[in-house]
C-alpha cells in the first residue's frame, strides 16, 4: 500500500454541492438580510463562530498530536491540516462582521454608551479601534502558525527529514499556549462582550473545549467516510478507532465538567451581574434547549462512548460524531442568541441561511485543501510504524 | 492478535529506556523485594525516620495545645477565620492528587513509564490525604464531634446542609481517601504475595500473607484483577478532578472577591497536579539516589514529569491571568480593588514570590537541558512547592482580610502554633513515608516484570537455588 | 497418592510463549478444570484457557447507578422531605448544589463494587489452597510459570495426564496434594 493516494473523485461532487448550497444561501441572505441587517449580523455571527471553531480547533489538534504522538494523530493529520488552512478563508469571511460591530455590540453604540456608566468603565478595553487591532492580532498569530505547519508538512512530504519532527514539536508547545490565549480573548471579544456586564473567568476554556470537540467530531466523520478505501482503511484499525472515541469522550466529559462548574458557582453566588446570563438561557423555550444540551451534549454521548463496541464500530462512532457536531451547533446558538434577542426564543430563516452559506464555503474550501496533498503524510515516521503493525496482523 | 509479541515493535524514534539493561523477572523481583526483606535497617533510614518522628511529636504537642485551649491558638480571627489550617489543607490535598493521577490517567493512556513511580506516588497520595484531612477536622474547634458532618439519623432530627460546599468537601475527601486506599491496596496484592513467598521469617510471612489474601497468580484471577484495576483507574480519574474542584468550590461558591471566580475548579485542579508532581520529584530524586534505583526511575521519568510540571504550570498561570484580566474588564470596584491589593497591599510580597515560583521558574523547563539536569529539577520542584503554598495563602488570607466593607478589614499572621502544626504535618507525612519505604515494595514489581524484555527472562532464571 | 488426596498435576514452564501454547493445547485436548499461575498478567492467557467472565463491569455499572440514585435521593430526602428549610431563598430541591455529592457517591459505590466484586468472584481472601503445597510454587510470584490440571477434571487420568503435560515442553511435572 502506498500513502500517496489522494481524495476519491466523488468528493469533488461534495465540493460542488457545498459551493452551490453556499451560493443559494448567500443569495437568500442578500435578499432577507438587506431588509433586516440587525438579524443578518446576529445570524452571521452565530454561523461564523460555529465554523471558525472547527478551523481553530483543527490547528490546535494538529499541534496537540505533534506533541503527544499516537496513530490517531497520523490518521487525522491531513484532514486537520486542511481544516486549519481554512483559517485563510475565515479571515476573509470576517469582513462582514467589521460592518456588523455597531449592530451587534452595545459597547459600540454611542447612545448606549452615553446612557451607561458601567459601559463607559469598560470602554478602555471594549472600543472599536482596539477591537479591530485585536482581531488583526489574533488572525496574524493563527495564520502564522497555520502557514508554518502547512509549509513544514509540505517539506516533509518532499523529503523525509528527522529534524522536522523536532521542529514541529518546538513550534507546537508555544503554539498551543498562544492559541489558548488568543482564542480566550477572541471569545471574550466576540461573544462575552455581547452581554458586557457579565463575566466568567472559565468562559475561554469552555469555548476552547467546545471547539476541539466539534473539530474532533467533524474530523472523525471525514475519516470514517474516507475509511472505505486505502490508505485510511488500513490506518483506522480498531485500536485507532478506540483512541478516537476515547478522545471524543474525554472532551465530552471536559465540556460537561466546565459547564457544570460554571453553573454551580454562578447559581450559588446568585449575583445580579451574573445570574441573568442563566436566566436568559433558561427562560421559556431556551430552557428546553438547555435540557436538550444537557442530554445530548453530555449524557447520551457519554453513555454511548463508554461502550467499546460503539467506539470500535466505525459507522456508529461516525453517527455519534455527527450527533455531537449538531449539538455543538445548537450549543453555539444557545451561547450567542439569548444575549442578542432579549424577547424570547426564535429561529430566523437567516440563521439557517448563514449556517449553510458559511458552512458551504467552508466545506468547499476544506475539500479543496484536502485534495492538494496525499491523504496520509508519506514521510511521517508513524506511517512506517503502521506498516510494521499491519504486517503483523 | 495471536501473540503478545505483536505489541513490542521497535518504535522508529529512539527513546531513552524505561528500565536499565540486563534485568529479567527474577532480578527485578529480587532487587525491589530486597529493600523490604533486608534484615539490616540502613543507618540513613534510621536517621531520617528519627527526624520525621521528632516532627511528628511536634504535631502531637501542637494538637494537644489546640485541644486544651481552642482554635484561638492559631491566630485566626474575624474576618480571617480560615488562616493556615485551610491553607495547609488545600496544599496537602493538592499534593495528594499527583499519585492517583500518575496511576490512573497514565494507565488509561497506556503510558508505561508510570510503572516505576506509581506505587510510590499512590502512597504519597494516601499520606498527603491523611495530613490534609486532619486540618479541617482540627479547625472544627470541637473535632470530637466531626461525625455531625455525616447525614446520620439523630435525635435532633436535623441533617447537614447539602447546599454548602463544606459538606461536599466531607464527601469528596472521604471518598477520595477510600478510593485511593483501595486503589493502592489492590495494586499491592500481587507484590505482597511475592514478599510473602520470599520472606524467610514466619512472622513476616504471616503478616504479608494475611494482606496478600491468598493471592496465587491464577490466570483467571489476573483477568478479573486487570479488569477491576482498569475500572478503578477509570473511576479514580474523574474523582481526582472532582475532589479538587470541590475544594475550589469551598471558595468559589462564596461571593468574596478573590474567591468567587468560575475558573477556580480547573485552575485548582491544574494547581493540584502542578504541586503534586513537584512533590513527587522532590521526594523521588533523593530516594532514587539513596536506594540506587536509577535503573527504574530513569532520566526519562524525570523528564516526563518535568513536562507535566510545565504544562500544568501554564494552566495555573492562565488562571492568574484570567482573574486579573476579568477584574479589570468588568470594571467592578471590588474585584479591581482585590487585585490591586494583592499586587501592592499588605500581602504583596507573598503575591510576587508566588508568581515568581509558579510562573517564572517553571518556564526554564522549556529547555531540554534543564529538564535533564536532575538537581536543577529538584530545586525547581521545591520552589514550586513553596509557590503553591503561598498561592493558597494569598487566596485564603488576602481575600478574607480585605472584603467589601473597610471597617471589617484586618490583617492576619499565623502564630508559632500554626508553624508547629504545619511542620508537624510534614513530620506525619515523612514518618508514614519512611515506614512505607521500609516495609512495602516501593515499586510495583509485577508491573515491572511486564517491562522486562520477555525473551531473556526464563533463560537467566535459576529458580532451584532460591528458596532456602 | 490416591486420587482423592490429589488436587491435580502441575507443570512448570520456562517462557510465556510455551505456557500459552500449552494452555491452548490442554484446552483443545478437552481438559476443562485447568488454571495457569504466573507472576505477571500474561496477555491472552485467560482466553487461551477458554475463560470468559463479563460480570465485573456489570457489577460496577450497577454499583454506580445505585450510588448515583442513592446519593441524590439522600440529599433530596433530607433537604426537601424530612426537614424542609429555606436557605437563602434556594429551592428545597437545589439540584445544582446536589451534583457534587451525587457524583462522589457514584464513584464511591462503583469503586467499592469493583474491588469487592473482584475479590468475591476470585474467591479471595482464601488462606489455604492446595497449589501452595508444591515447593517450587513459591517461585510463581517471582519468575516461574505454572499450569495445573485438576484431578476433578473428567478427563483426568494420572499417568496419561502426566505424560500429556510432559510433552508440552514442561520443565517439570509435579503432583499437587490436598
Amino acid at each position: 500500500m502506498t500513502p500517496s493516494e489522494s481524495l476519491p473523485v466523488e468528493w469533488s461532487r461534495f465540493q460542488r454541492g457545498a459551493l452551490l448550497a453556499a451560493i443559494v444561501a448567500f443569495v437568500t441572505c442578500a435578499f432577507a438580510g438587506g431588509r433586516n441587517p440587525d438579524q443578518f449580523f446576529r445570524s452571521y455571527l452565530f454561523a461564523y463562530l460555529f465554523w471558525i471553531g472547527i478551523a481553530i480547533g483543527s490547528a490546535e489538534v494538529v499541534m496537540l498530536q505533534h506533541l503527544v504522538g499516537g496513530q490517531w494523530g497520523l490518521a487525522l493529520r491531513r484532514p486537520l491540516e486542511s481544516g486549519a488552512r481554512t483559517l485563510w478563508l475565515m479571515a476573509i469571511l470576517f469582513v462582514p462582521l467589521v460592518f456588523g460591530v455597531r449592530h451587534l455590540y452595545l459597547w459600540a453604540q454611542p447612545q448606549a454608551l452615553a446612557q451607561s456608566e458601567e459601559l463607559r468603565r469598560q470602554s478602555f478595553y471594549l472600543n472599536m479601534p482596539f477591537f479591530f487591532v485585536r482581531v488583526a492580532f489574533y488572525f496574524a498569530i493563527w495564520l502564522l502558525f497555520t502557514y508554518l505547519l502547512t509549509k513544514w508538512s509540505q517539506d516533509q512530504d518532499r523529503q523525509a527529514d528527522p529534524a522536522l519532527g523536532t521542529k514541529f514539536q518546538v513550534l507546537s508547545g508555544p503554539g498551543l499556549v498562544l492559541f489558548g490565549l488568543t482564542v480566550t480573548f477572541a471569545s471574550v471579544d466576540w461573544v462575552m462582550s455581547l452581554e458586557p456586564r457579565w463575566t466568567s473567568t472559565i468562559y475561554g476554556l469552555i469555548f476552547i473545549v467546545g471547539q476541539v470537540l466539534s473539530t474532533l467530531a467533524f474530523m472523525i466523520i471525514v475519516v470514517m467516510l474516507l475509511s472505505r478505501r486505502k490508505p485510511l482503511s488500513d490506518l483506522l484499525s480498531a485500536k485507532v478507532r478506540l483512541d478516537l472515541g476515547n478522545l471524543m469522550l474525554t472532551f465530552v466529559i471536559l465540556w460537561a465538567y466546565m459547564a457544570v462548574s460554571q453553573l454551580i458557582i454562578i447559581w450559588s453566588g446568585n449575583l445580579q451581574d451574573e445570574i441573568p446570563w442563566y436566566l436568559r438561557r433558561t427562560a421559556g423555550m431556551w430552557g428546553n434547549v438547555a435540557i436538550f444540551l444537557a442530554l445530548f451534549h453530555f449524557f447520551i454521548p457519554f453513555l454511548l462512548l463508554l461502550s467499546r463496541d460503539v467506539k470500535r464500530r466505525g459507522w456508529l462512532l461516525g453517527a455519534v460524531a455527527g450527533m455531537i457536531l449538531f449539538v455543538n451547533l445548537v450549543d453555539t446558538f444557545w451561547l450567542v442568541e439569548p444575549g442578542l434577542l432579549r424577547n424570547g426564543f426564535r429561529i430566523h430563516a437567516l440563521d439557517l441561511a448563514t449556517v449553510i452559506g458559511v458552512g458551504g464555503l467552508w466545506v468547499a474550501f476544506f475539500i479543496r485543501c484536502l485534495k492538494q496533498y496525499p491523504l496520509v503524510p508519506p514521510n511521517d515516521p508513524r506511517w512506517a510504524e503502521s506498516l510494521i503493525r499491519a504486517g503483523h496482523d | 492478535m495471536s501473540s503478545p509479541s505483536f505489541n513490542q515493535n521497535p518504535t522508529p524514534e529512539p527513546e531513552a529506556p524505561l528500565i536499565g539493561f540486563g534485568y529479567n523477572y527474577a532480578t527485578v523481583t529480587d532487587k525491589i523485594s530486597a529493600i523490604v526483606l533486608s534484615k539490616r535497617t540502613p543507618r540513613t533510614w534510621l536517621v531520617g525516620f528519627a527526624i520525621a518522628f521528632a516532627l511528628l511529636m511536634v504535631l502531637m504537642l501542637a494538637i494537644g495545645k489546640l485541644l486544651f485551649v481552642g482554635v484561638g491558638v492559631w491566630g485566626i480571627q474575624i474576618p480571617v477565620g480560615w488562616g493556615w489550617a485551610i491553607v495547609n489543607f488545600v496544599w496537602w490535598v493538592g499534593i495528594a492528587h499527583a499519585g492517583t493521577l500518575i496511576s490512573a490517567i497514565l494507565l488509561l493512556l497506556h503510558q508505561e513509564w508510570r510503572t516505576s513511580i506509581n506505587r510510590f506516588a499512590e502512597a504519597m497520595t494516601l499520606f498527603a490525604v491523611a495530613c490534609a484531612g486532619m486540618f479541617p477536622l482540627l479547625h472544627l474547634g470541637r473535632p470530637w464531634l466531626f461525625y455531625w458532618l455525616f447525614p446520620y439519623p439523630n435525635t435532633m432530627n436535623v441533617w447537614p446542609q447539602f447546599r454548602s460546599p463544606l459538606i461536599w468537601d466531607v464527601f469528596a475527601v472521604s471518598t477520595y481517601a477510600t478510593v485511593s486506599l483501595i486503589f493502592w491496596y489492590v495494586g499491592l496484592i500481587p507484590d505482597l504475595a511475592t514478599i510473602r513467598d520470599r520472606s524467610k521469617k514466619t512472622l513476616s510471612q504471616k503478616i504479608y500473607g494475611i494482606f496478600a489474601m491468598g493471592w496465587r497468580g491464577s490466570a483467571k484471577h489476573w483477568k478479573r484483577y486487570e479488569t477491576a484495576y482498569l475500572l478503578l483507574a477509570g473511576l479514580a480519574t474523574p474523582l481526582v478532578v472532582s475532589v479538587h474542584s470541590v475544594v475550589s468550590f469551598d471558595f468559589a461558591v462564596g461571593i468574596v472577591p478573590g474567591w468567587h471566580s468560575a475558573i477556580f475548579p480547573p485552575y485548582f485542579v491544574a494547581g493540584a497536579i502542578f504541586s503534586g508532581f513537584a512533590m513527587v520529584l522532590t521526594i523521588s530524586i533523593p530516594v532514587r539516589k539513596f536506594y540506587g534505583l536509577e535503573d527504574f526511575i530513569t532520566e526519562r521519568h524525570l523528564n516526563n514529569m518535568a513536562k507535566v510540571l510545565l504544562a500544568t504550570g501554564l494552566i495555573v498561570a492562565y488562571g492568574y491571568l484570567m482573574e486579573t484580566f476579568m477584574a479589570f474588564y468588568a470594571g467592578g470596584r471590588f474585584d479591581k480593588y482585590m487585585i490591586m491589593d494583592r499586587m501592592t497591599g499588605h500581602y504583596m510580597n507573598f503575591y510576587w514570590i508566588l508568581l515568581t515560583c509558579n510562573v517564572v521558574v517553571p518556564q526554564f523547563l522549556w529547555i531540554p537541558k534543564i529538564r535533564n539536569n536532575v538537581w536543577v529539577l529538584w530545586v525547581i520542584s521545591i520552589l514550586v512547592n513553596v509557590g503553591m503554598w503561598l498561592e493558597r495563602y494569598v487566596i485564603v488570607v488576602q481575600s478574607l482580610a480585605r472584603d467589601f466593607v473597610p471597617s471589617s478589614w484586618r490583617n492576619y499572621t499565623g502564630t508559632h502554633w500554626d508553624v508547629a502544626t504545619f511542620l508537624g504535618s510534614i513530620g506525619l507525612f515523612l514518618t508514614l513515608l519512611f515506614l512505607f519505604l521500609r516495609y512495602v515494595p516501593m515499586i510495583s514489581i509485577f508491573e515491572l516484570r511486564g517491562l522486562v524484555p520477555k525473551g531473556d527472562a526464563p533463560a537467566a532464571s535459576t529458580g532451584a537455588s532460591q528458596r532456602g | 497418592m490416591k486420587k482423592r488426596l490429589l488436587y491435580g498435576l502441575m507443570a512448570e514452564f520456562d517462557t510465556t510463549d510455551d505456557l500459552l501454547a500449552a494452555a491452548r493445547k490442554t484446552v483443545a485436548e478437552g481438559y476443562r478444570r485447568v488454571d495457569a499461575y504466573t507472576p505477571l498478567p500474561v496477555e491472552g492467557l485467560a482466553e487461551a484457557l477458554d475463560f470468559r467472565d463479563r460480570r465485573l463491569p456489570l457489577i460496577v455499572l450497577i454499583g454506580g447507578i445505585v450510588g448515583a440514585l442513592g446519593g441524590y435521593y439522600l440529599q433530596y430526602w433530607c433537604s426537601a422531605v424530612s426537614y424542609p428549610l429555606n436557605v437563602g431563598g434556594r429551592p428545597l430541591n437545589s439540584w445544582p448544589s446536589f451534583i457534587p455529592i451525587t457524583f462522589e457517591m457514584t464513584v464511591l459505590v462503583a469503586a467499592l463494587s469493583a474491588v469487592l466484586g473482584m475479590l468475591a468472584l476470585n474467591g479471595l481472601p482464601m488462606p489455604y489452597h492446595p497449589v501452595f503445597n508444591v515447593p517450587r510454587f513459591a517461585m510463581a510470584s517471582r519468575n516461574r510459570l505454572f499450569l495445573c490440571i485438576e484431578a476433578r477434571d473428567p478427563k483426568f487420568e494420572l499417568e496419561k495426564t502426566r505424560e500429556f503435560l510432559k510433552n508440552l515442553k514442561a520443565r517439570e511435572v509435579s503432583e499437587v496434594g490436598r
